[in-house]
C-alpha cells in the first residue's frame, strides 16, 4: 500500500512535467528579447507582461510531487496568448512574429497539455494506481526526448545567430545587382565572381596577402620554437619576467602600437613592402606562439632528452631529433595561427600601405566600400573568396587544432 | 677492465642544500652494485651525477682510473635505463635502439651493417624480433622496459645505469624482469649500477649494496652481510626490520 502511496505522489503527467521544464530557458529567452526590446526603443509593456504570465504558469505548476491545482496556470497561459497575439496584431513583421512565438507558443502548449483529460484527472487525484504505472512507464521512457527537443530548439537558435549573416553574404553574393536590400534568394548570378576573377586587382591582392601570411608564419615560427623551447628548458635570469611581459604586450589593443610602428616603419623605410607588414606580423603574432609552444614543449619529459644525451646527441640534436618531430602538431597549430592572423589582419595593412598595389585582401576588400561607390555585390564575392582558405585550412587541421590548443592549455 | 671510482662527491644545490656529501664509493668490474635508500637520499642524483646529467659540486668521479667530471655525458660511454623507460615515441622500436649506435662519432663510429647486426641480435636477446617495427605505444609495459635495457646495452657500455628501472610494472612482471635482468648481467658481465628503494630488489639483484640516507653512504658490502651485521641503526630499522617484516607476514599467512 505504502508504494502505492509513493508512486502517487511522485507521479507527474509527462505534459506538466515538460511544460514546467521547457518553461525556465524560455523566460530566460523572453528576458533577453525584452531587455533587446528596451535597447531598440520598442514598446516592452506587452513583453513584460508576457513573462510576468510566464513566470505565472512556471510557479504555479506543483513541484513534481503534489497534485496540481491547474485553473491559474490555465489562467496565466490564456493571457500570455492573449498578449502574443495583441502585440503580433500591433506591428505584424516576421521578426516579431518570431518575437511573440516566444510567448504564444508556450501559452498554447500550456493551455493544450493542462487541459488533456489525463491531467484533468490527475489534478482531481482521480487516477486510477494502474494508469499511474502506466504514466510512469512513459515519463521514464520520454523524459530524455523532451530534454533533447528543448536544448535542440536553443542550439537552432544560437546556430541561427551564428550562421544569419554568412547566409546573408552568401546571397549577397549570388545576388545581381551591388545594393545590400532584396530579398534572400531573388536571382542568381555569378557576374560578381567573374568580375572579380577577371580583374587584376584582386589576383595582386591575393598574392600580397599570400606572401605576407607566409612570410609571417615562416618569420613567426622561426623565432617563436627556439624562445619557447628556451622559456621551457633553460633557467635564465628574466625568464619569467619575460614570460610575463609577453602577455603584457598583449593586454593593449592594437591600436597603441599603430603610431609607433608606423614611425619604425617609415625610418626603416619599410611602408609599402612585404617586409614591414611580415615583421611587424611575426612581432605581434609571436608572444601567443610562444605561449602556446612553450606549454606543449613543457609536456614534453625531460627523461627522453636525458637518453638522447646519453646516446650522444648535442643540445642541437637533441631539438631536432627529439623535440621538433614530437611538436609538430603543436607547430603545426602555431603556424596555422600565424598564418590566419595576418591573413585577416587589417589596420596595420591599411596604414603601412598606401599604394593600391600592395594592398592585401582585408585591406583591397574594404577599399570596395569607397566614397566613390558600394560595390556590395562584389565585396561579398570576395569576402566569400577569402574566407574560404580560412575555412579549407580550419577544416584540415581541425584534428590537430583541439589537440594543439589542449596540449597548450593543460600548462602554459 | 672497468671500474667507478666516487672520491669525496659533494653534490648541493643553489639553496645550499646537499643531496649527497663526501660520498667515497668504489664499484668493481663487472660488479652488479645497487644504490639502495628511502626516497630523497640522494641516490639517483648519485646515478644522475655519473650519468653526465647532474653537475657535480665537489670531488670527483673516475671511470678507469679517468677523472669523467667534466665530459659530456655522451661521451661518457654509460647507457640509463629510466623508471618512466624514456622511448622515443616518433620512433619505431628498431631505431629506438639504433638510435644511440648511429650517433657515433669519428673511430667509434659504426658501419651499417653493423648497426643491423647489433640491433638484430640485441632484440633476439631479449626477445624483441616480432616488435621492431612497432611503435612504443603498442607494447606493453614490460616489453617497453625490455626495450629500454637494449637501447641501454646496445651501446656496449662501459657502465649499465638503471634508475628505478622496475617500479612502474606490476609485481608479476617486475619478478620476472628481476630475473631477466640479473639473468642479462650474468651473461654480458656488464658492470651495472642500479639505484632503487626496494630491498627485495637489491637483495636478490645485487653483489653488492650500497645503502644511502640523507646524502651520505650507510653500508658498502654484500646484500647478506648488511643482513646480518648491519653498520648502524638506519640499515637495521630500513633494511632488517623491514625484510624481517616481510617475513613474519609471509610465516603467518602459511601458517593459517
Amino acid at each position: 500500500m505504502s508504494g502505492e502511496q509513493v508512486m502517487r505522489e511522485w507521479y507527474t503527467p509527462l505534459e506538466v512535467y515538460t511544460l514546467k521544464l521547457w518553461l525556465k530557458p524560455v523566460i530566460v529567452i523572453n528576458i533577453l528579447l525584452l531587455i533587446f526590446d528596451v535597447l531598440r526603443d520598442m514598446n516592452a509593456a506587452y513583453s513584460a507582461g508576457g513573462i510576468i504570465c510566464l513566470i505565472g504558469i512556471e510557479r504555479s505548476l506543483p513541484n513534481g510531487v503534489s497534485n496540481l491545482k491547474k485553473d491559474l496556470p490555465l489562467i496565466f497561459s490564456g493571457i500570455a496568448v492573449i498578449i502574443g497575439v495583441i502585440s503580433v496584431l500591433s506591428s505584424p513583421s516576421g521578426f516579431d512574429l518570431w518575437l511573440e512565438s516566444w510567448l504564444v507558443l508556450p501559452g498554447i502548449l500550456g493551455l493544450y497539455w493542462l487541459s488533456a483529460p489525463h491531467v484533468s484527472r490527475w489534478s482531481r487525484s482521480g487516477m486510477k494506481i494502474e494508469d499511474i504505472e502506466q504514466g510512469l512507464a512513459r515519463n521514464a521512457a520520454q523524459i530524455f526526448k523532451v530534454e533533447r527537443v528543448g536544448k535542440h530548439i536553443i542550439l537552432a537558435h544560437f546556430a541561427f545567430i551564428v550562421l544569419l549573416p554568412v547566409v546573408w553574404i552568401i546571397d549577397i553574393a549570388f545576388s545581381p545587382g551591388n545594393s545590400l536590400g532584396g530579398k534572400v534568394g531573388d536571382g542568381f548570378t555569378f557576374e560578381h565572381f567573374s568580375k572579380l576573377l577577371d580583374g587584376e586587382a584582386f589576383w595582386t591582392w591575393l598574392m600580397n596577402s599570400i606572401i605576407v601570411s607566409l612570410g609571417t608564419t615562416i618569420a613567426g615560427l622561426c623565432l617563436a620554437v627556439p624562445a619557447a623551447y628556451a622559456f621551457s628548458r633553460f633557467k635564465f635570469s628574466g625568464r619569467d619576467q619575460s614570460m610575463f611581459s609577453f602577455l603584457l604586450v598583449q593586454m593593449f589593443p592594437g591600436i597603441i602600437i599603430l603610431v609607433p610602428y608606423f614611425m619604425v616603419m617609415k625610418s626603416l623605410g619599410l611602408l609599402n613592402s612585404h617586409l614591414g607588414l611580415i615583421l611587424a606580423y611575426s612581432v605581434t603574432a609571436l608572444p601567443l606562439c610562444v605561449w602556446m609552444l612553450k606549454g606543449f614543449f613543457d609536456t614534453v619529459p625531460r627523461e627522453l632528452e636525458e637518453a638522447a644525451m646519453l646516446d650522444g646527441c648535442s643540445r642541437f640534436e637533441i631539438f631536432s631529433k627529439i623535440i621538433l618531430p614530437l611538436s609538430l602538431p603543436a607547430i603545426a597549430v602555431t603556424a596555422l595561427f600565424s598564418f590566419l592572423a595576418a591573413w585577416n589582419e587589417f589596420l596595420l595593412a591599411l596604414t603601412f600601405n598606401t599604394s593600391n598595389d600592395m594592398y592585401t585582401l582585408p585591406v583591397g576588400l574594404a577599399s570596395m566600400i569607397s566614397a566613390t561607390g558600394q560595390s556590395w555585390g562584389d565585396f561579398a564575392a570576395a569576402s566569400l573568396l577569402v574566407s574560404l582558405p580560412v575555412v579549407i585550412l580550419f577544416i584540415l587541421f581541425q584534428k590537430f587544432l583541439v589537440e594543439g590548443l589542449s596540449a597548450g592549455g593543460v600548462k602554459g | 677492465m672497468v671500474s667507478v671510482n666516487f672520491e669525496q662527491v659533494t653534490k648541493r644545490y643553489e639553496d645550499g642544500t646537499e643531496a649527497v656529501t663526501n660520498l667515497d664509493l668504489e664499484v668493481k668490474d663487472g660488479e652488479f652494485l645497487v644504490l639502495l635508500g628511502p626516497s630523497g637520499c640522494g641516490k639517483s642524483t648519485t646515478l644522475r651525477m655519473l650519468a653526465g646529467l647532474e653537475d657535480i659540486s665537489e670531488g670527483e668521479i673516475k671511470i678507469d682510473g679517468i677523472r669523467i667530471n667534466d665530459l659530456p655525458a655522451g661521451a661518457r660511454g654509460l647507457g640509463m635505463v629510466f623508471q618512466s623507460y624514456a622511448l622515443y615515441p616518433h620512433m619505431n622500436i628498431r631505431d629506438n635502439l639504433s638510435f644511440g649506435l648511429k650517433r657515433m662519432k669519428g673511430e667509434a663510429k659504426l658501419p651499417e651493417e653493423e648497426i643491423k647486426a647489433r640491433v638484430e641480435q640485441m632484440a633476439d636477446m631479449l626477445g624483441l624480433v616480432d616488435e621492431l617495427t612497432k611503435q612504443p605505444k603498442e607494447l606493453s609495459g614490460g616489453q617497453r622496459q625490455r626495450v629500454a635495457l637494449g637501447r641501454a646495452l646496445i651501446k656496449r657500455p662501459k657502465v649499465l645505469l638503471m634508475d628505478e628501472p622496475l617500479s612502474n610494472l606490476d609485481a608479476e612482471l617486475r619478478h620476472q624482469m628481476r630475473l631477466e635482468i640479473r639473468r642479462l648481467h650474468e651473461e654480458l658481465g656488464t658492470t651495472t649500477i642500479y639505484v632503487t628503494h626496494d630491498q627485495i630488489e637489491a637483495m636478490t639483484l645485487a653483489d653488492r649494496i650500497a645503502i644511502l640516507d640523507k646524502g651520505k653512504l650507510q653500508q658498502h658490502c654484500p646484500p647478506m652481510e648488511a643482513y646480518h651485521n648491519p653498520a648502524n641503526e638506519f640499515v637495521e630499522g630500513f633494511l632488517v626490520k623491514h625484510l624481517n617484516d616481510i617475513k613474519a607476514t609471509a610465516d603467518s599467512l602459511f601458517k593459517e
